[in-house]
């Protein structure tokens, strides 16, 4: 499975992500995940949110993701883009891919992989602005 | 010299055995300690627990945030009773909100 992992400053480029899609003759699935900072959190107004990563332990950590992942579905590849620092409202702050031979593996992995990141992965979130610190 | 009685055995000569490790904060913890990183020395056969229990002492304003408090040694989760070694770096933050 090949796997790529990219925690950045720099805002999320769609159009350069998707012109590096590689997708060989045995998938038929990509399933695409976009995060998007909502301009609302705890239903208080922000204008952004600002993220921070322990980065050492979010590669180590998305990496044993990455490891169940392959073992699990059969994914022939899988990125993931996750950005930090301030995020401004309606920017995406979360990109995933996942390239599978059929849907149902590609849809699950997708949300498996999300769910996880989620749940083990060090980053925080502060909202910033109006309703925010 | 010939050792006479009432002088200490060797053994009971030898220097107290510390570890030192490195506690890091992040996030708002990292706020509510007002550092990023303290060292810690600590005895043999010390656990996360000890160690806490130590950090809690030194940054009380972290008292209140205890019972979801996340602990890494190294770059894995660990529990409190997972015993530390001389330079363990322990990372200590609150739940996670990736996404």
């Amino acid at each position: 499975m090949k796997r790529h992992l990219t925690i950045t400053m720099e805002p999320i480029d769609e159009a350069s992500l998707l012109a590096g899609r590689s997708v060989s003759s045995a998938a038929g699935a990509v399933v695409c995940f976009l995060g998007m900072v909502r301009g609302t959190e705890s239903g208080k107004a922000i204008t952004a949110l600002e993220y921070e990563a322990f980065e050492r332990m979010v590669e180590h950590q998305i990496g044993l993701l990455f490891d169940v992942m392959g073992k699990r579905w059969p994914v022939e590849s899988v990125r993931l883009v996750h950005r930090v620092g301030l995020v401004p409202v309606g920017q995406p702050s979360l990109w995933v891919e996942v390239v599978a031979p059929h849907r149902a593996e590609a849809f699950a992995a997708c949300q498996w992989l999300i769910d996880e990141l989620k749940r083990v992965a060090p980053i925080w979130k502060k909202p910033m602005g109006a309703g925010g610190r | 010299m010939p050792i006479s009685a009432g002088t200490p055995a060797a053994s009971e000569l030898r220097p107290c055995v510390t570890m030192r490790v490195t506690v890091c904060f992040h996030s708002w913890f990292k706020d509510m300690a007002g550092c990023s990183r303290a060292e810690e020395t600590l005895p043999p056969g010390s656990t996360v627990d000890t160690l806490v229990a130590r950090v809690l002492v030194r940054f009380p304003k972290l008292a209140d945030a205890q019972r979801s408090m996340l602990v890494a040694v190294g770059l894995e989760y660990r529990g409190r009773d997972c015993a530390l070694s001389d330079g363990d770096e322990v990372s200590i933050f609150p739940p996670v909100q990736g996404g």
